[in-house]
């Protein structure tokens, strides 16, 4: 297994070499690089990979990390049944 | 394996056994620990097997938060078994992929 | 719609500080937690801690977290868990996930302890069962005392790693090596001498190239770097293992804060990104506050007494503590900080905090 065939983003199982491959293409956020190769759209929601992925940005765009700014982050902050999403609050009529 | 000694916690209190249905087979479980301990203390540490390259995965955080760990419980899949509590009787699966939803959730009937 | 004067997100060792102080201090505090049982890393922590008779030196991270919820219990705060904070929303209304149904909840003050996370490494094999957090590992064999195999390659030589080794030790488990990519160890002296006199053998300037196993990891590739972190040729060696734990560092879980509008800063030293933070704990966003790890990576100690800053805090801007009171009450608590962040480990957090102090956020 080479470099590029180490998997960065485990639950959508997007390699090092697919998302470098993917910013070649102009990419410069994350928001861009999680909507193209979806490296953070998994059930984790980039909970694991997007310290990985914004160092791989990071490298690919030659900007120092802090440069890099995250992804924008939206509710659910964890994994929630749409059913559960759609009830109503228990305290409403 | 379980750590029924410890230097610093004393003798475990082990809880109640429960009973547990893994891929069919019987697998003894103690009361109130998360399914994902009473895997790996039964020597099992392939939980499923991803959508695309299909590669085994297994416990990777412990607490609920990279979602490895998921397999279809009691019919309902991307379980996390990390932080899920076992029941007696418990039905689990190895997930495939994102698993299917097997049970009907109006009539509560096993689908395909 | 529920409401309530200050709202907790985060039972551990920071935010069960934070909401015994704001209660104390008469007000009417909810403590939130997505766990079954609270107390954050603190019931995962066997060892005694350092510091001086107010930090709790010589005493169990365990017993810590058992008489800090005792005294939550007496101060009046209502503990929620199996609660998840699923959004925060404008006007500080939290969105709560509790089993099947959910919750909104007004609060007047939020106090957001969401702690930290694990960070990555990838290499070749590194998906593979077997392959895991060093805080996972200390998980399994501290609160569930099941071993996740019986011989274990430790990565990152930091305080997590010599810990984590040592308790893996504990639990009657074998660490084969640990291997720090620096020169240097990261963690205390007094972990690593434990450890090597346990005969674990700690390898400096030293890797992991990869995991190999057919279902799970049965071996382990390192070999030695150069200072560019290059491997050297002809200095692989083979490993057989069942484990292979992750200590590389931790992470600020900071969801709700980013979600929330809060500005941040770039830290590296203190675990990356983090909500940028008044001498109050409060955010750039009123009413929102911080502490603990969510703030910069310490420890336990720092954690607490920053929940207690953020209490106070709380119970102040409420109206709870008259001012002269807080300001005593507040100056005693950056005392004891202030204290914790001396010598040659505290001196880099020191910096990072005041760097978190003196800005305004870059993002």
């Amino acid at each position: 297994m080479t470099d590029k065939d180490v998997i960065i983003c485990r639950c959508e199982e997007v390699t090092r070499g697919e998302i470098e491959e993917a910013i070649r293409l102009g990419l410069t956020t994350m928001n861009e690089v999680k909507r193209l190769t979806r490296a953070g759209l998994g059930l984790c929601q980039g909970k694991t990979c997007s310290r990985l992925v914004a160092d791989i940005l990071a490298r690919e765009t030659n900007r120092p990390t802090q440069d890099v700014k995250p992804s924008t982050c939206r509710p659910p902050t964890r994994v929630m049944p749409i059913g559960v999403l759609a009830s109503l609050p228990s305290d409403s009529d | 394996m379980r750590v029924g000694d410890h230097p610093i916690l004393g003798k475990a209190e082990w809880g109640k056994k429960v009973t547990l249905m893994v891929d069919g087979h019987p697998v003894e479980a103690l009361e109130g620990e998360p399914i994902a301990t009473a895997l790996l203390a039964a020597g099992r540490r392939v939980f499923r097997y991803t959508t695309k390259l299909k590669e085994p995965r297994g416990v990777f955080c412990a607490l609920g938060r990279c979602t490895d760990c998921v397999m279809v419980v009691d019919g309902q899949p991307n379980v996390r078994t990390c932080v899920t509590p076992v029941r007696d009787g418990m039905v689990i699966e190895t997930q495939v992929g994102l698993g299917q939803w097997c049970y009907s959730k109006k009539t509560g009937e096993k689908k395909g | 719609m529920g409401k309530v004067e200050v709202a907790v997100v985060g039972a551990g060792a920071a935010g069960i500080s934070a909401s015994i102080e704001a209660a104390r201090a008469g007000a009417k505090v909810v403590l939130i937690d997505e766990n079954e049982r609270p107390g954050g890393q603190l019931f995962k922590q066997i060892h005694k801690f350092f510091g001086s008779e107010a930090h709790r030196a010589g005493i169990r991270g365990i017993q810590i977290g058992t008489d800090l919820l005792e005294q939550a219990k007496e101060a009046g705060v209502q503990i929620r868990l199996n609660t998840v904070v699923y959004g925060l929303f404008a006007e500080k209304c939290l969105g709560l996930m509790c089993g099947d149904h959910t919750e909104e909840l007004q609060a007047d003050v939020i106090i957001l302890a969401t702690g930290a996370s694990e960070k990555p490494l990838a290499f070749p094999g590194w998906t593979l069962p077997g392959v895991m957090g060093a805080g996972a590992a200390q998980t399994l064999i501290n609160i569930h005392r099941t071993l996740p195999g019986g011989r274990v390659l430790m990565v990152g030589a930091g305080n997590v790693g010599l810990i984590v080794s040592y308790q893996l030790l504990q639990a009657g488990a074998e660490v084969v090596a640990i291997v720090e990519g620096l020169p240097t160890i990261g963690g205390y002296g007094v972990h690593a001498s434990k450890i090597r006199r346990a005969g674990v053998p700690i390898l400096l300037s030293h890797t992991v190239l990869g995991a190999e196993g057919h279902e799970s990891v049965e071996r382990a590739v390192i070999s030695r770097i150069d200072k560019n972190w290059v491997p050297l040729q002809g200095t692989e060696k083979t490993l057989e293992i069942d484990t292979l734990c992750l200590a590389v560092g931790l992470s600020p879980l900071a969801e709700l804060a980013w979600m929330a509008g809060c500005r941040f800063i770039h830290i590296s030293p203190m675990g990356g990104w983090i909500p940028v933070h008044d001498e109050n704990m409060q955010t750039t966003l009123p009413g929102i506050y911080v502490a603990g790890d969510l703030t910069g990576i310490e420890e336990a100690s720092t954690a607490m007494e920053e929940g207690r800053l953020a209490g106070l805090a709380a119970a102040e801007a409420l109206g709870c503590l008259s001012f002269e009171e807080g300001a005593m009450k507040k100056a005693e608590v950056r005392e004891r900080l202030e204290t914790l962040r001396i010598g040659s480990f505290g001196k880099g957090r020191s910096l990072g905090k005041k760097q978190i102090l003196e800005s305004r956020g870059t993002v």
